[in-house]
Parts: C-alpha cells; sequence; structure tokens
C-alpha cells in the first residue's frame, strides 16, 4: 500500500473499491481566468475594508429594524402562548432572525439572547408556549442589550446565565410532571 | 522575474455569479450588500431551497451561498440535489456550496458536509469570515468523489465551522 492510499478515504464496506472514483475538478478561477490564474489567490486588504464599510452602513437601519421586531415581539407573546400556531411561527422566525443578524450589526448580547430563547423553542416543542414568563424574561433582557448597548458585560452575563437556569428550572419541571 | 499571485479584487469578482439562498429577507439584503461591495455584480436572491434549485438551473452560479434551515425545502436538501443534478442544462453540479447557520454543532456540520457543502460558516457572520471562505472556495481546486448516489466532496473529510479566529483579518 502507498502512501497516497493510505490517505485516501476508505469506501463504506457494502462498495466494492471500484465503486468510488475520484476527481479533480478545475477550481471557479481556473474555469474563469484560465491561463492567466497564478495561484495562491491572493486576499485584497481593500475588498475587506469596503466590506467592513458596508455592515456599518447597514448598522443603523438594522439598528431600527431590531427595535420595530421587538415591539412585534411583545404584541405576538400573548397570542403566541394563548395558542395561535400561525403567530408561534411569526414570533419564532423574528427570533430566528435576530439569532443569526444582531451580532454581526453589532449587538452581540441581542443575538445570544435570541439565541437562548431559540434553543427554548426548539427543545421545549409545543410546551415552550404554556407559560409565557420565560418569553417575557428574553425579550426583557433583549430590549434592555439593545438599548443599553454600552452596559457591563458581566451584568448582561449574568442574565443570560439567570435565563439558562429558569428554561433548565422549566425544563425540570416539565420532567416532573411527565 | 516570478509571476505575481491573481488577486481576489473587485475586479476578479465582477466575473462572478452568487446565488444567495436564506428565507430571512434581511439576511439576504446583508449578503447581497456583503457581496456587492466585493465586487460582485450578478447576485440573485431566492427565499428556500426549491427557489434555490430553480435559480441555480437558470443562473448556472459559479458559487452559492445558502441557509440550513428554511421551508419547504432546506439547504440540505438543496445541497443534495444540485450535487445529483448532472450539469443540468449547462449548470455546475460541482458548484461551491457554502452554508451560513446559526447551528454550529457537530451534528449539523458533519450532516452539511455529507450533502456535500463545501465549506460551513457560522452566524453571527463576519465580514472577515464570508471573504476568506469565498475566496478559498473559488481558488481552491476541487477533489471531489463519485460513487453510486453520490458525487461530490468527500463525506469521510474534516468540517468544522469556521469562526472568526480562522480568519487573519
Amino acid at each position: 500500500m502507498t502512501d497516497l492510499d493510505k490517505k485516501l478515504p476508505k469506501a463504506p464496506r457494502n462498495e466494492t473499491p471500484t465503486d468510488v472514483r475520484f476527481v479533480r475538478v478545475p477550481s471557479i478561477v481556473e474555469r474563469k481566468l484560465g491561463a492567466d490564474y497564478v495561484a495562491p489567490m491572493r486576499l485584497d486588504p481593500r475588498v475587506l475594508d469596503q466590506m467592513q464599510t458596508t455592515i456599518k452602513g447597514l448598522e443603523t437601519r438594522y439598528g431600527d429594524a431590531l427595535r420595530a421586531q421587538v415591539q412585534t415581539l411583545l404584541a405576538l407573546v400573548e397570542p403566541a402562548c394563548g395558542g395561535d400556531t400561525e403567530v408561534r411561527g411569526r414570533l419564532y422566525a423574528i427570533v430566528h432572525d435576530m439569532r443569526g443578524l444582531a451580532g454581526t450589526f453589532g449587538h452581540p448580547m441581542v443575538g445570544r439572547f435570541a439565541n437562548s430563547l431559540c434553543n427554548y423553542i426548539e427543545s421545549a416543542g409545543t410546551t415552550a408556549w404554556s407559560d409565557d414568563t420565560i418569553f417575557h424574561f428574553h425579550l426583557d433582557a433583549i430590549r434592555e442589550a439593545l438599548e443599553s448597548p454600552s452596559a457591563d458585560p458581566a451584568i448582561t452575563l449574568e442574565t443570560l446565565n439567570a435565563l439558562q437556569k429558569l428554561i433548565a428550572a422549566s425544563a425540570a419541571e416539565r420532567r416532573r410532571l411527565g | 522575474m516570478m509571476p505575481v499571485p491573481t488577486k481576489a479584487d473587485a475586479a476578479f469578482f465582477r466575473k462572478l455569479t452568487v446565488l444567495v439562498v436564506d428565507d430571512s429577507p434581511e439576511m439576504r439584503r446583508l449578503l447581497a450588500a456583503l457581496l456587492e461591495s466585493m465586487g460582485v455584480e450578478h447576485v440573485i436572491e431566492a427565499r428556500d431551497g426549491l427557489k434555490g434549485l430553480d435559480a441555480f438551473i437558470e443562473h448556472k452560479p459559479d458559487i452559492i451561498i445558502t441557509d440550513g434551515a428554511m421551508q419547504p425545502m432546506d439547504g440540505y436538501e438543496m445541497t443534495q440535489r444540485v450535487r445529483a443534478a448532472g450539469a443540468a442544462e449547462g449548470a455546475n453540479p460541482d458548484v461551491p456550496i457554502l452554508m451560513i447557520s446559526g447551528h454550529i454543532g457537530r451534528e449539523s456540520v458533519a450532516h452539511a458536509r455529507d450533502q456535500g457543502v463545501t465549506d460551513y460558516l457560522p452566524k453571527p457572520l463576519s465580514a472577515s469570515v464570508l471573504y476568506e471562505a469565498i475566496v478559498a472556495a473559488v481558488s481552491k481546486p476541487i477533489h471531489f468523489i463519485e460513487k453510486p448516489g453520490y458525487r461530490g466532496p468527500s463525506p469521510t473529510r474534516r468540517l468544522t465551522a469556521r469562526s472568526a479566529d480562522d480568519s487573519a483579518a
């Protein structure tokens, strides 16, 4: 067996090695530039600067959108916990969006609180909606983080830990009730 | 004289067509704006995997950037279908596919890898992580395996979610 043979991935047991073929496909740069391409491709700091400027430019607009989303969420909690499944879907979609975007636009703690609430909804399933307390605590934390972005990170992390404990206690209670 | 390596600059990115598949309008807006600031002139947007497949056939993108969880078709199934498409009407089934997801656990990344995802980027997204992932995806030679029912990046390769720490910038 050669060194190359040792490095190649093994075929699953139900396949014979002849079922597997290794193919080298030209990279996109090779396809686009052909012989003009000289590897390795170099990063251009100007491009990255431009991208970061773009994010900065979008931050203000996103901050406004985030504030509007928090107001919408506050209005959705009651009908969602009251049993409206369509509203539950809308509420989750907004929080999921926050989880993915807030950190990019300079609101990392908003993103982490949203992540905590998303994880709760995903893990608790339909029972998540039987009590609005966890939703309200998360939304209060999100609103606070949004309005005071320069708040002491230690305090904000403490809030996050408290929310985690609240979720754990809720999960334990659900298990106890079967 | 030594030849100068090619620069990943706006002049190069102008040649690319990029398909963005995400159910969040805000995320699509962010990605489109970032790609345009890189120099990409052809950004195609789709709001779920099914629409993404249509756009893949119609626009023959050079790279796909997709979300994971979407309805009715998610980014994992779309990736698997792109890889299985063959050269459908000139579209490139070997196209690099970058998945951006908030789920960075080992299971999610392994699932993405098994469907043929090229690289896995965590949310929240940073400019440097996106830029470096795109440059790596378009410039590295693509080594695929072909076996009954699967053609794509080796499912036994190591793939972890990129992090901001991976980035030099």
